[in-house]
């Protein structure tokens, strides 16, 4: 057997890895500046500095990860991975919360990392190397049975980690509990590095050999869109609400994965090509306005002491700069043009389109629905999004908490600053954003896609965008309008809003988050399963004096897939326990019957 | 250079011309309940009135609210401008004005506007994915001869236009009874130029969606193209007389139809119908 | 010689399971240790083989004499009643004991090949030692029992290995005896924990801790 090392294929520095090292480096530093003014007054200044230590530690092992050139090395790192992410979770290890959302995200990574190492060790058997290139090689020569097991059992393993559904459910659970500038890290990059596994060994390694592959990956995305945002819409915490969101957008980047697997299996190079840079393209883009909106989420909680929408309000008016930056992020993530969002988003439906034409009938017709699924998502996440920052920054403060909220320190501002910056470059420099993608995606997908003009995006005729000149379009209608509007105005004055005549509005009059999401609870309700909790004390027969209104969802995977699944265990458990009696005799005769069973059936083994 | 001239040109042209599709609709609406109803010029004349107006900002809103008019005005100026070009992007486009006329309804504090912001919200979050199907079905039909695919993916369209530009069956522009308005819930606290602003946007929103449906869809080679615009109007008038409107939760079954509609056009465009 | 030390040890070994008493369990033990001594100290004399002379003082000194006097220093320290508290009466345990001794027989016998009969019964009565030691671990309560089955086993083991051609190789054999050493005196360790905490050395009441 050879080395399972081989020392100089450890480091692999390809165009890929090296896009995974900008895209973890872009949303880590501003994370680690932030982080100064997050802990403080926070932590004392040894938790401080072991904090930071774990956090360079995972960023570390993250960059680590996606530049390893041999399986075996891989999986050690996704496992420090993992455990130092485990740790960050813990930080506020006094609250019970972080120590249960710890336990599962554990857990099912763990589940994850288990198929991990069954894929890699089946193609180990046939390559007798953990060499990425012996084991690509390997993987030419398989059973199409064995590949298809292999894709398998890495969409599990990697799908946990990334938040596909249905093994999301860590995500909303884990992601709340960390400290925010790791929230950020987690949700932005690390999840990303399941997708980069992803690219690395089905595409590259173990090479697509089946249509069906492509178009699992295209369902998987587009339950997890739709599931994800409707689930990110009910949500009122303002960072579980950012944790669903990434099970949406990790959808969406999967949209163009999995149609860079169909045209690859159909020999469309180009469009193969242009389908994974629309979902890389994402990727980086979820990875900036993610992390910002994580930085602003932390940046609410610490100035304002909740996370509870309900409880927040009119922040824009206290905290302006985490407003004006939460604002920059809600916009990208519901893109919204010109920012970056909106370039991917429509990158993925150029590609559906570009692709319906190419493949046979009914393909093109699954396709219709996966441009639906994606408009739908689009449209549900703007509309979360006004919710999430409108419910939040605007209006009336709703608790005392959110009135008396304070602006966080500059190296958080400036955190978040950085992020806004990214999220508006990635948007406007969309062509030179593109070619470098297309140098990324040329070695993988055998095709090379590079626009010549640097100022607009164009794939084919009518079809033609360029971010930069809708910013100046936009910016001059807007500038015109303004001019208009002062060469026209006469007088403003400050007056109050309508109340119907009523005697003063107040911030009980507003509407809530809660009942901002009730359409959208009840159209959906054959999903979300709502059902509510009321309350009336009553005085008399006439007059109520309180009335409490409670309302909840049904987290159909937790209740129906995992609680089922856990609760088939426990029972089979309870049953398995008798012969687990803590008897120590009891256990020493059963080594003695084994001896014995084995001494008896030695003649026929 | 002379396609950016004509280009402005023809900006300036639907700037102008957006409050006549506004003011023929309610003339033709108004006749066609056997009302006189007001002059074809009648939205100029509330356009120029509010121009002149005073403007009142609720003390509660933040310069979202005061932005709000000129970035819905600047997106529909954008989407006119681009119709001969990508149309995905206009819909993401349309979508950044409503993303902020949404912020700017609740920005006021009152329970109207909230009402109004999630509605509308809610409401194009569906007339989304149609259009973008209409699209779909549309760049799957190329060439100027006119198909069955044609007539279904205007349908669809059709159904998304009384949506966007807040008709009837899905809203009621005529109306301001507060618990069933949905566009005018969110404009509610505007005033002055800056309501002015907001409605020229949404007669400029109307007219461009008119223009992609009649350039999109009707057949340009039978018809002269302003015959079609007059025409649509007219189907559009007929459609908001003989109909009531729809309970909130009913508008997302005739989303989804008009859905199923741009479904089947692309079926047909699949199958060369 | 050979033989009569091996049916000497199948003797001793038959008679543990009509043991109660600790000293009584102890005596058994050192006298089965003696015979094993012996054992390797004819084949030590056999082969001349100075390794095998080491192995036979190493388990002379150890389990002859140094083991048996640290738990009869033990049990004096702990001062309960040194009944060893039977699951099974002896008549039962002894008739089990014959069956595993069957049984063992019967494995011997399917290993090694007819005419080798003094390995056949080396190695029937290597594994009769296993399984009886086991079979004490499990039918005696106190804890001490089953310190001392797992000894016996361990002597079982000892004997298997003088059957494989060539033996265990000689490092092995040494690390074996300190492992043993050591895990004796954890154990020992670990009963007098119990008794202090428990005031009891019945190891069928401990399954309170289980989950």
């Amino acid at each position: 057997m050879n080395l399972l090392i081989n020392l100089k294929s450890l480091v692999v520095l390809d165009p890929l890895a090296l896009f995974f090292l900008i895209v973890i480096s872009l949303v880590s530093l501003p994370s680690l500046i932030y982080s100064i003014g997050y802990f403080k007054n926070k932590f004392t200044l040894t938790k401080f500095l072991s904090t930071q230590l774990v956090t360079l530690a995972f960023i570390v092992s993250m960059l680590l990860l996606v530049i390893v050139g041999n399986a075996l090395a891989f999986l050690i790192v996704w496992e420090l991975m993992t455990l130092l992410s485990y740790l960050l979770v813990l930080t506020d290890s006094e609250k019970e919360a972080a120590v249960g959302a710890a336990s599962i995200y554990i857990i099912m990574t763990h589940i994850g990392t288990a198929f991990l190492t069954a894929a890699f060790f089946l193609i180990f058997r046939h390559s007798g190397s953990f060499d990425l290139a012996a084991m690509a090689a390997a993987c030419q020569t398989m059973s199409p049975l064995l590949r298809n097991w292999l894709f398998i059992f890495f969409l599990i393993g990697f799908g946990t980690k990334a938040g596909i559904v249905p093994l999301h459910i860590w995500l909303p659970y884990a992601h709340p509990q960390a400290p925010s500038h790791i929230s950020a890290l987690m949700s932005g990059v690390m999840i990303k590095t399941a997708l980069y596994g992803l690219i690395r060994f089905v595409f590259l390694v173990l090479g697509i050999s089946s249509l069906w592959w492509g178009i699992t990956v295209l369902t998987l995305a587009i339950i997890s869109c739709l599931v994800g945002v409707i689930y990110a819409l009910m949500e009122h915490d303002l960072k579980k609400l950012l944790a669903y969101h990434s099970v949406e957008n990790i959808g969406i980047i999967l949209l163009g994965l999995g149609l860079s697997m169909v045209f690859t299996r159909l020999n469309l190079n180009n469009l193969a090509a242009l389908a994974m840079i629309a979902g890389l393209y994402h990727l980086i883009n979820h990875a900036a306005f993610k992390g910002l909106l994580f930085l602003c989420a932390g940046s609410v909680q610490k100035g304002s002491g909740t996370l509870d929408m309900e409880k927040l309000g009119g922040l824009i008016k206290k905290m302006p700069w985490t407003a004006a930056f939460f604002l920059v992020g809600a916009m990208g993530i519901s893109a919204l043009p010109p920012l970056n969002g909106f370039v991917s988003e429509w990158l993925t439906l150029q590609a559906f389109f570009s692709g319906a034409l190419k493949v046979p009938g009914m393909l093109a017709l699954g396709f219709a629905v996966g441009i639906a699924a994606l408009a739908l998502t689009s449209g549900l996440a703007a509309a979360c999004f006004v919710k999430a920052f409108g419910i939040t920054f605007l209006a009336l403060p709703r608790s005392q908490n959110a009135e008396q909220a304070k602006e966080s320190p500059a190296s958080m501002l400036l955190g978040m600053f950085l992020l806004a910056l990214s999220v508006v470059g990635l948007g406007l420099l969309a062509p030179t954003i593109f070619n470098l993608l297309a140098t990324v995606t040329a070695p993988i997908c055998q095709a090379s896609l590079q626009t010549s003009n640097i100022f607009s995006l164009g794939l084919q005729p009518n079809s033609t965008i360029s971010p930069l000149f809708i910013a100046i379009l936009l910016g001059s209608g807007f500038l015109a309008a303004i001019a208009a509007y002062g060469l026209l105005q006469g007088k403003t004055r400050l007056g109050r809003t309508w109340d119907c005549g009523y005697y003063q509005i107040g911030s009980r009059n507003e509407y809530t988050a809660t009942a901002f999401s009730k359409p959208f609870r009840i159209s959906f309700s054959l999903f979300l399963l709502p059902f509510r909790k009321t309350e009336k004390v009553k005085d008399s027969f006439y007059h109520v004096k309180s009335f409490v209104y409670e309302t909840y969802t049904t987290k159909i995977f937790k209740k129906y897939l995992y609680d089922a699944g856990l609760g088939l265990l426990l029972h089979s458990a309870k049953r398995f326990k008798r012969v687990q009696a803590g008897s120590i005799h009891l256990y020493i005769s059963y080594i003695l019957a084994t001896l014995v069973l084995l001494i008896l059936l030695v003649k026929i083994l | 250079m002379m396609v950016i001239t004509n280009q402005i040109l023809w900006l300036a042209l639907a700037i102008i011309l957006a409050p006549l599709a506004s003011g023929l609709i309610t003339k033709v609406k108004n006749n066609l309940r056997l009302r006189q109803g007001q002059g074809i010029l009648q939205p100029y004349r509330n356009l120029w009135k509010l121009f002149g107006k005073e403007e009142i900002v609720p003390a509660n809103a933040s310069w979202i609210f005061r932005v709000t008019p000129f970035v819905v005005f600047a997106t529909s100026v954008a989407a006119v401008f681009f119709l001969s070009g990508d149309l995905l992007a206009i819909i993401f486009i349309l979508a950044l004005g409503r993303f902020f006329l949404a912020l700017a309804a609740l920005d006021a504090g009152s329970a109207f506007g909230g009402m109004g912001s999630s509605r509308e919200m809610f409401i194009s979050s569906f007339a989304e994915p149609a259009a973008c199907l209409v699209i779909f079905a549309v760049y799957l039909t190329p060439g100027a001869t006119w198909s069955l695919a044609h007539l279904l993916a205007g349908l669809a369209l059709l159904i998304v236009i009384l949506a966007e530009t807040s008709r009837l069956p899905v809203d009621n522009q005529e109306t301001h009874l507060e618990l069933t308005m949905v566009h005018e819930a969110m404009l509610l606290d505007y005033s002055g130029p800056a309501l002015a602003l907001l409605e020229l946007s949404a007669q400029i929103k109307q007219l461009f969606w008119l223009c992609l449906l009649v350039g999109t869809i009707c057949p340009p080679v039978l018809l002269p193209y302003g015959f079609c615009l007059l025409g649509l109007i007219i189907v559009i008038a007929f459609i908001e007389v003989g109909i009531a409107k729809y309970r909130l939760f009913k508008v997302p079954d005739l989303l989804v139809f008009s859905v199923i509609l741009a479904l089947l056009a692309i079926v047909s465009a699949l199958l060369g119908v | 010689m050979t033989w009569l030390l091996l049916f000497a040890i199948l003797l001793i070994t038959a008679e543990t399971a009509l043991v109660t008493r600790f000293p009584a369990l102890l005596r058994n033990f050192r006298y089965q240790s003696l015979c094993l001594a012996l054992l390797t100290l004819l084949a030590a004399y056999r082969e001349g083989s100075i390794e095998l002379y080491i192995i036979a003082g190493l388990l002379f000194s150890l389990k002859v004499l140094l083991i048996p006097h640290l738990f009869d220093v033990l049990i004096k320290r702990i001062g309960s009643s040194d009944h060893l508290g039977l699951f099974l009466n002896a008549q039962v345990s002894l008739l089990i004991v014959i069956v595993l001794g069957l049984i063992s027989w019967y494995f011997a016998s399917s290993v090694v090949a007819a005419p080798a009969y003094l390995q056949q019964l080396t190695l029937s009565a290597a594994c009769f030692v296993m399984l009886t030691g086991i079979f004490l671990m499990v039918s005696r309560i106190k804890a001490l029992a089953q310190v001392i089955g797992l000894l016996l086993t361990e002597n079982g083991i000892f004997l298997a290995a003088t059957v494989i051609p060539g033996g265990m190789p000689f490092f092995v054999e040494i690390a074996l005896f300190f492992d043993i050493l050591v895990s004796v005196m954890i154990l020992g360790l670990f009963i007098y924990r119990i008794n202090a905490i428990f005031t009891h050395i019945d190891v069928s009441k401990l399954s309170g801790l289980r989950g």
